[in-house]
């Protein structure tokens, strides 16, 4: 009883961490369609500008907003300097975006090295209910992505800038003909989505050790998670895409190794790739 | 898309075989003086230059998918690793027959039927385009986790030794492969048939089909063929050449390990396509060999940097020359009409 409870809150907590992850992803690629493979590179830079920031002394909420900020202004390059003018081709974006992660994972392996960098936990320690312990670090940043979520939830749905990110999802000829500037709607979802991968990538700092390819971990998984919860749904999709990756992979990790566990989540995602191809929420 | 029906028509108006003429050329005049390169130099050349070669092999491998058919992989170096762990398992489990035989039938056997049956199993319901492409991004995952995990056979991290294996051939003393020219002298016929076997096939009718998935795949059903079986046949043949190469890479190197299979690897070889030339064989083959190779000069010249260089060509590459190295030489020797076979 007792191992089932805290299961259940180690999968739940690893499901927020991972729609964290996801998020910037599930904007990007669930509402504007881009491929970007330079998601895990976003995660990275958010990292690392924060363990720059917390080493130079800065303490470390305000780290992971500017760490936040940087990676949103380098979204904006990117999307200014060289995505805007793919959108069409979805090849092209997909490598283009590569491009952009092998390029910068070099810069910071030559600006910052290749060595391991630690981020110090702002929040050590535990909350305990009971039988059950919670590390307060990984909940704070489940609650974060909670928060995050409402609060993508409120601007889509309840906000003009929402309707026009709808309207654009929805049929981007009609929505431009009704006089929405297409390229400065697409352009503020691309940075707000570095902008989230970003503070995603700082907030998740602290839980493991900093390299190069820190974010890679989340790739694959992101792109798993925004999937098989589907394409668009960028609020319910994402949630239950990062439980059936995220949470389901914990569970796996009882009966077997991490690895194998990791390895027979991809097997059963692609299975529901070919079975729901438009993800787990909509039917076809 | 009515730029490159223009393109597309302008290269139709020269006779087949005039298009194909000047790049078989080349690639017979390549082939020959690989040949004769051993006659002039030895040392490390020699040794290298082989397993640029086999690299050469694997992105001829994305080639015909990602250049010809339309279907990009960014999971090759699976298929990779696993052809060089059956050439390590053939000789550990001391197999009857000559191992190194078993081994690369087996890789062969490996890797086109992985290959089908992922193949079919995504591309009878229609899965295409990127989200094949994240499959095989997480298929060369879970293939550099497997052989992680099952260390007890795969010897985990630490990789596996492969030996140079000797070859028999029915009569005459065996073939010892552990000279670096004898294995250069098998290595390079095999990568130059897989050529030549693949230019073949481009020219027969299977390949004017898979051409056509590529330009528009709506029209080549509606005119009748069952593309998933063509392209799960393409996929199927790209493994099988990508395990085949990977088998003799492992030979080659005497040693395997996970991070074959891993992304980083599996994307260089998206890289080295992009450069030489997607939509030639003859750019794939020697895009691959010229990147490592100036990756192996450079890496030692300028370690830092030559990454961020590679980095920022292929963006460049991908922004204004979709047809890569040999697009251009293409065009700078043959015009418009005879730019490595097309566009």
């Amino acid at each position: 009883m007792n191992t089932a409870l805290s299961v259940l809150v180690d999968s739940t907590l690893i499901t927020f961490v991972f729609a964290l992850a996801a998020l910037g992803l599930a904007v990007v690629f669930g509402l504007m369609g881009v491929i970007n493979m330079g998601h895990g590179a976003m995660l990275t830079l958010g990292a690392y500008f924060t363990w720059f920031a917390t080493t130079a002394g800065v303490p470390f909420a305000p780290s992971v907003l500017l760490a936040a900020v940087g990676v949103g202004m380098i979204g904006l390059g990117l999307e200014h300097f060289v995505i805007r003018h793919f959108y069409d081709r979805p090849f092209e974006t997909l490598l283009l975006t590569w491009g952009f992660f092998l390029i910068t994972t070099e810069i910071i392996k030559i600006v910052f090295g290749t060595d391991l960098r630690t981020v110090e936990n702002p929040l050590p320690g535990a909350i305990v209910f009971g039988t059950v312990v919670l590390p307060a670090y990984k909940s704070m940043v489940a609650l974060t992505s909670l928060l995050i979520l409402v609060g993508l939830a409120l601007l889509l749905f309840r906000t003009t800038l929402g309707i026009k990110i709808r309207a654009l999802v929805q049929n981007a000829e009609a929505a431009s003909l009704l006089g929405l500037n297409i390229g400065l709607t697409y352009k503020m979802v691309f940075v707000a989505g570095a902008f989230i991968a970003g503070l995603a990538g700082a907030l998740i700092s602290p839980m493991l050790s900093v390299d190069p390819y820190i974010g890679n971990i989340f790739l694959v998984r992101s792109f798993f998670v925004v999937i098989v919860g589907g394409i668009g749904q960028v609020l319910a999709g994402t949630l239950i895409g990062s439980f059936l990756i995220g949470g389901s992979e914990t569970l796996f990790a009882l009966f077997s190794g991490q690895v194998v566990a990791q390895t027979i989540v991809f097997a059963l995602a692609i299975v529901v790739l070919r079975f729901r191809p438009a993800g787990i929420l909509r039917t076809r | 898309m009515s730029e490159k029906t223009t393109t597309a028509s302008a290269a139709m108006r020269l006779p087949a075989s005039m298009r194909l003429y000047s790049e078989t050329t080349v690639a017979v005049v390549i082939f020959v003086l690989l040949a004769a390169l051993p006659l002039l130099v030895s040392g490390y050349s020699i040794y290298i230059l082989p397993q640029y070669l086999l690299y050469g092999m694997l992105a001829m491998s994305l080639g015909i998918l990602w250049g010809f058919t339309g279907i990009l992989s960014f999971g090759q170096a699976a298929f990779f690793a696993l052809g060089a762990y059956a050439m390590g398992l053939a000789a550990k489990w001391g197999v009857t027959g000559n191992p190194a035989y078993v081994g690369l039938l087996a890789s062969l056997v490996v890797g086109a039927g992985l290959a089908a049956v992922v193949g079919y199993f995504l591309f009878s319901v229609g899965v295409r385009d990127v989200y094949f492409v994240l499959v095989t991004l997480a298929l060369s995952i879970m293939v550099e986790q497997i052989t992680v995990s099952q260390s007890q056979i795969t010897g985990g991290y630490n990789g596996m030794f492969v030996p140079r294996f000797s070859l028999s051939f029915g009569v005459g003393p065996e073939l010892d492969l552990s000279s670096d020219a004898a294995i250069y002298y098998v290595i390079l016929p095999v990568v130059a048939a897989v050529y030549f076997l693949l230019r073949w096939l481009l020219k027969c009718p299977m390949g004017k089909v898979l051409v056509g998935i590529r330009e528009n795949e709506d029209r080549v059903i509606s005119l009748g063929f069952n593309t998933s079986l063509f392209k799960t046949a393409a996929f199927a043949l790209s493994g099988a050449i990508a395990c085949l190469a990977g088998a003799l890479y492992g030979v080659h190197a005497n040693f395997v390990s996970p991070s074959l299979a891993g992304v980083l690897f599996s994307t260089e070889v998206v890289v080295w396509v992009a450069i030489g030339g997607r939509e030639s064989l003859l750019g794939a083959l020697f895009g691959a060999v010229g990147v490592s190779a100036l990756s192996n000069y450079l890496t030692a010249v300028i370690p830092e940097y030559w990454q961020l260089v590679v980095g920022i060509i292929f963006v460049v590459v991908i922004v204004g020359f979709k047809g890569g190295l040999a697009g251009a030489i293409g065009r700078a020797f043959g015009g418009e009409a005879r730019n490595g076979g097309r566009e």
